[in-house]
């Protein structure tokens, strides 16, 4: 084996993990690049980085369970529950709905002159109808209603301020991206396999905005694709909103929470490009991304 | 309170659902562990400082499925070995498998569904909780190991150690 000057570790084991930490998403893109390098001087090792990639795309395509809408509300009437009865006996206290068996021992232990009053959970036993309603309300609003919400209130201050708290939160993390690579054929890739759905990801390197990877975004309660781009200092997010209905409206100034933010969508995604970098940049990314991405 | 729970938990059920079920074995235990988190996780919102809301709750998910299967399964079931014999035994095997039962990446991407369930569910326990908090659940390194408390080298070398170990399983012949 020959001496490498890259800083990696020179053990087979070594430079095996950290073909897993590339496959990851783990390393800098300046460690990145010395694996990438080392995986295509050597067959065995791209061989092993295919394979960890195979693997890890066929685990990510596994059916996950379903979350029922029955079970969604059976946790959502967790939270909905308790603040309905902010005066009962303990912050820990088990809410109605899905503490039957507490409700009956704390029944039988106590006279029922002396039971707390509790009309609601009295009249339907320990079935809080109130809190349950409340909560299959908001889950159908969460399962289904997500989309049409986004799309009629696309600039609503509510979802851009969501998006300028997640850019301003991937700013403060240890990395602003989930998945390192100035490579769109692994980036779309990566998004499929998480979230089934990818938007368009040209990169624009020539024109001052490298693609530098893709992430992750829950946009009121669903998860979105985002894209990262650098421009100079600056991280652009590109957050990419998957479009049932598609209508398209031109770019719009949205800007909030200190940063700079378009808006507008393409019939097919939704798309939110938000920076800290001057506004005619940004637009000067936003013109480029759109005329590369049709 | 409700609507902090709202936005903490709710976006996280399928995750939730997802680790109970690879912890315990099965989706209907899964959701009874999930919703005992849940309780969990309402009660002590309080101590949610921020940060990843991800991998808050899958750390109570992922305590509340231990205490779970040893109050409710019996003991053999829960054997698991010692945790530092099979970090010792993935060091020492190391991460790599012998090259003739290195499968084509082809091959594990043709892989069928049930075919790697059941090599997921054959790992030890370590091993394969590390896999699915990976590559299921998509949380880091740094994640993993503050959750499990080990050292990110231990959550590396389990993890390559698991993908070595599905990787083998599925390479051999149907």
């Amino acid at each position: 084996m020959t001496a490498h000057d890259d800083g990696l570790p020179n053990d087979p084991e070594g430079i095996r993990l950290m073909i897993h930490a590339l496959v990851d998403g783990e390393l800098d893109a300046a460690a990145a690049l010395a694996v990438e390098r080392r995986i295509a001087a050597d067959p065995a090792l791209a061989a092993e980085h295919a394979r960890i990639l195979a693997l890890q795309g066929a685990v990510g395509r596994l059916p996950r369970p379903d979350v029922s809408d029955a079970f969604r509300a059976r946790i959502a009437a967790i939270g909905t529950a308790s603040a309905q009865r902010p005066q009962d006996e303990a912050p820990s206290a088990l809410p109605g709905l899905i503490a039957g068996a507490a409700q009956q021992r704390r029944a039988t232990d106590t006279r029922p002159s002396q039971a707390r009053p509790s009309p609601r959970v009295r009249r339907f036993g320990s079935f809080d109808w109130r809190a349950m309603a409340a909560s299959i309300v908001m889950t159908a609003v969460l399962a289904s209603g997500a989309t049409q919400w986004v799309m009629f209130n696309a600039a609503s201050d509510g979802v851009a301020a969501e998006i300028a708290g997640d850019h301003r939160r991937s700013l403060l993390a240890a990395s602003p991206i989930d998945i390192v690579s100035s490579d769109r054929h692994t980036v779309k890739p990566w998004l499929d396999a998480r979230i089934g759905v990818s938007p368009p990801a040209p990169d624009l390197a020539t024109d001052g905005f490298a693609l530098i990877g893709g992430r992750v975004e829950v946009v009121s309660g669903r998860p979105v694709p985002a894209l990262v781009y650098r421009h100079r200092e600056h991280l652009i997010t590109l957050v990419a909103e998957p479009q049932q209905g598609g209508r398209v409206t031109e770019p719009k100034d949205v800007s909030s929470g200190g940063f700079s933010m378009v808006h507008w969508s393409d019939g097919a995604f939704s798309y939110w490009a938000i920076s800290d970098t001057e506004r005619p940049e940004l637009d000067d990314f936003v013109a480029r991304f759109r005329k590369a991405a049709v | 309170m409700a609507e902090r729970f709202n936005e903490v938990v709710l976006p996280h059920l399928g995750d939730a659902l997802a680790l109970a079920r690879w912890l315990t074995g099965n989706a209907a235990d899964a959701e009874d562990v999930v919703q005992d988190a849940c309780i969990k996780a309402h009660a002590g919102m309080s101590g949610y400082a921020g940060g990843n809301s991800r991998a808050w709750l899958l750390t109570i998910v992922r305590n509340t499925a231990y205490t779970w299967m040893s109050r409710n399964r019996s003991r053999g079931m829960m054997a698991v070995g010692d945790l530092g014999d099979l970090d010792e035994m993935a060091a020492a095997h190391g991460t790599s498998v012998p090259d003739e039962e290195s499968p084509e990446a082809s091959l594990i991407a043709k892989a069928d569904t049930a075919a790697l369930e059941a090599a997921i569910a054959a790992l030890p326990q370590p091993f394969r909780e590390t896999l699915v908090l990976r590559d299921i659940n998509g949380l880091s390194y740094r994640d993993i190991g503050t959750m499990l408390s080990v050292p990110i080298g231990t959550v590396m070398s389990r993890l390559a150690r698991a993908r070595g170990l599905l990787a083998s399983e599925l390479g051999r012949a149907p």
